[in-house]
């Protein structure tokens, strides 16, 4: 029996360690750890809730827009407030624009090259890449002198060392299993998606006046609109919204589903290996009719128990049975004990850090071993993310959720069933992207058209002053970020935040298992996966990537050794 | 977010951290003091936050970067180091919060074929923050005096 251990894990923000068991080369058991501390709630503990969003945004780099949207939300729900439609409107353009970057993001630069194997793309042969790229997709870069070019700047990088994207990677593993040229045209696009997310966030700088931290607003969005004023949102940048949605709109299908599609191809042992949790859960979002009625989400709400497709649950943020967190294997503690479940209204954030000093070789797991609570929602562990936004609108019957989900099945000759797996998590956000993207053209449109008419407004006024509020009210707002289910529940008193609680997508499927030994979603997936190699564990690396792991907002943000990428030890 | 909206921005003051970190959002809090500054119209600053990926437009676009950022290197709290560094193997190893982001930022301009000329100035802060959205009494000098650095380098520039 060995224990090995990858820490960090993410390639981005935030700080993962996981620790594997492997016997007779399968994974038996697994520990997740976030190994920073998070304390946003103290901060925001007696100050204005209209200033909220400001300061949840900043939890993180990458998703800076859904923090500040939850929290909007959860003003608004606690002071009761509708917004216009147009403000509607803007935030799931913000939204849309947000899950559309990220979700190339995440693929290109975070999780391909856990199947691309970049230095068997230097012996690819262009004029064949070139014949495949044309099978592929209509996509216009596919001449055998770009491939041969982009071959050999390819070849300095690598001989070069210095760049630690090609540097660290466990090129040459007996799991990579594509064809030299697929990995060359996965390459190639790993470029041109770099150059292309720069486009499309644009948009977060037209609608929320600036960029990485947009700007939001309790009771609407801060956007002036007139389609003729040089300084408002006017014609000329509205149409500069329209070619970036066209220009993304053309990326995805032309590049992103097609390389998925061709990838997924080679890797369908992997329809079977990851699926973890048999839970999932969605708050939904992409209102058309209002956030007071989940009915009309683009993502629909609801939970799925055992991978039973016939039967969605519904869920109320609201309800203090539903969801929890729970803390026995985290380092914080309780007042009324350690082995109690808390509603986030009723969330108590105090540190006990229990832990090692680092440096150590092993976490205590069976005390307390990670700095994220254990959310759970009726007592059950639930899987969050793409996948589980895709399989609750599946199980409700939705049209256009089911229309793709079907196409890409037909087209990988698989069964339903090969969606609960690692290949299956990151399809689904391939396959979601495919949809969001249309709908931001759609939202887009409709904004378009009330402008038109005359409609302008984007905030009601209302119950902007605090003297409109109760003495004491408290509300959720509930939201999907592009790696799951986050919701924010704010308490206010005397107009004051009284208690704030954030449970983000991070928080559900990396925390350590429960009080009474459930695992978690990362901790699950990993149990039986094959690992070749003890000390260049691809396959772990491959399923926790497959979450899209971010932990920035589910943990602090400090890293006293600026460690860089993963580091394996094995014991 | 720009100064100067329709001219090319030749310099970019770029502060990077976490303003919910207390010190460790030095780089930030330096850029919104030069906010106030009456800069040159070419001169575009820009509060990054820990932008990652997102601030490769802004970088890419204006060729020549002054980056302020906090290290977590030992050195006295408040000591500022100025670096050209090339690669990201040539940042600090400890230039944190959001390391990982920035240096795989800085990897991207040399898959793209651009890489900006950057001077980073690399504040030391103490380990081990709590969260904090001020700055300790000890960083909260250093601000005016590393926007001062800043600004030689600007007119250098």
């Amino acid at each position: 029996m060995t224990r090995v251990v990858v820490d960090p894990i993410t390639r981005i923000e935030g700080h993962l360690r996981v620790e594997a068991v492997i016997e007779g080369g399968k994974i038996t058991d697994a520990y997740s750890s976030g190994t920073m501390v998070r304390g946003i709630e103290k901060i925001l503990k007696g100050r204005d809730p209209r200033d909220a969003w400001a300061f949840t945004e900043r939890v993180c780099g990458v998703c800076t827009t859904v923090h500040a949207l939850a929290s909007v939300r959860a003003v608004e729900d606690a002071i009761d407030i509708t917004v216009p439609k147009n403000a509607e409107l803007v935030r799931n353009i913000m939204f849309c624009t947000q899950f559309v970057q990220d979700h190339v993001v995440h693929f290109y630069h975070l999780h391909a090259l856990d199947w691309v194997d970049v230095v068997s793309a230097l012996s690819a042969d262009p004029e064949e890449t070139s014949r495949i790229a044309k099978t592929l997709s209509n996509w216009p870069k596919t001449s055998s002198g770009y491939f041969s070019d982009l071959q050999k700047r390819l070849k300095t990088f690598v001989e070069s060392g210095q760049l630690g994207i090609f540097a660290n990677g466990y090129w040459g593993h007996p799991a990579y299993k594509l064809p030299k040229e697929i990995n060359l045209i996965g390459v190639a696009h790993y470029l041109e998606a770099l150059e292309w997310q720069k486009e499309i966030v644009k948009i977060h700088a037209i609608f929320g006046g600036k960029n990485p931290h947009p700007n939001y607003l309790v009771g609407g969005v801060p956007c002036s609109f007139n389609l003729e004023e040089v300084n408002a949102i006017n014609t000329e940048k509205l149409n500069l919204v329209g070619r970036l949605i066209k220009d993304a709109m053309a990326f995805v299908e032309q590049v992103y589903i097609p390389d998925l599609m061709a990838i997924a191809g080679f890797y369908k042992d992997w329809a079977a290996i990851g699926g973890g949790l048999k839970n999932y859960l969605c708050y939904g979002d992409l209102p058309t009719k209002g956030y007071e009625f989940p009915d009309h989400f683009k993502f629909p709400r609801g939970a799925i128990l055992d991978r039973d497709l016939t039967k969605v649950y519904d869920v109320n943020g609201r309800d203090e049975n539903e969801i929890k967190e729970y803390i026995a294997h985290s380092w914080y503690k309780y007042a009324d004990g350690d082995q109690t479940g808390l509603h986030p209204w009723k969330g108590e954030t105090e540190f006990n850090f229990t832990g090692p000093k680092p440096p150590f070789e092993q976490l205590n797991v069976e005390s307390k071993y990670s700095w994220l609570k254990t959310p759970r929602w009726k007592d059950n562990p639930m899987e969050v993310g793409p996948l589980a936004r895709l399989l609750v609108g599946y199980a409700k019957d939705n049209k256009e959720i089911k229309e793709v989900v079907d196409e890409a099945l037909t087209k990988l000759e698989v069964p339903v069933a090969a969606l609960f797996s690692t290949l299956g998590r990151t399809a689904a956000r391939g396959l979601e992207t495919r949809l969001i993207v249309r709908w931001l053209k759609e939202f887009y449109d409709e904004l378009i058209g009330n402008l038109k008419t005359g409609e302008m407004s984007t905030f009601t006024r209302e119950k902007w002053e605090p003297e409109t509020w109760p003495a004491e009210c408290e509300g959720v707002g509930l939201s999907e970020a592009p790696r799951g289910a986050l919701a924010h529940w704010i308490r206010i008193k005397d107009r004051k935040i009284e208690n704030y609680q954030m449970v983000v997508p991070s928080t559900w499927n990396a925390s350590p298992r429960d009080g009474k030994g459930q695992r978690s979603a990362y901790e699950e997936s990993l149990i039986d996966t094959p690992v070749a190699r003890e000390n260049e564990p691809l396959e772990i690396i491959r399923t926790i990537h497959s979450f899209d792991p971010c932990l920035a907002c589910a943990v602090h943000l400090y890293d006293p050794d600026g460690k860089t990428l993963h580091q394996v030890t094995v014991n | 977010m720009t100064k100067s909206k329709n001219k090319k921005t030749r310099v970019l003051i770029l502060g990077i951290g976490n303003v919910l970190m207390g010190d460790e959002g030095i780089g930030v809090h330096v850029v919104k003091a030069l906010e106030k500054a009456v800069l040159p119209d070419d001169v575009e600053v820009l509060d990054g936050g820990t932008g990652s990926f997102l601030l490769l437009e802004p970088m890419q676009k204006a060729g020549r970067v002054i980056l302020v950022d906090a290290t977590i290197d030992g050195a006295e709290a408040g000591s500022v180091s100025r670096l050209q560094p090339r690669f990201s193997t040539d940042y600090p190893k400890t230039l944190t919060a959001h390391d990982i982001g920035l240096k795989d930022l800085l990897d991207a301009f040399y898959l793209l074929g651009e890489p900006p000329e950057v001077t980073l100035f690399a504040v030391s802060i103490p380990p081990l923050q709590d969260m904090e959205t001020e700055l300790s009494s000890e960083l909260r000098p250093v601000v005016p005096k590393v926007a001062g650095l800043v600004l030689d380098e600007v007119m250098a520039a």
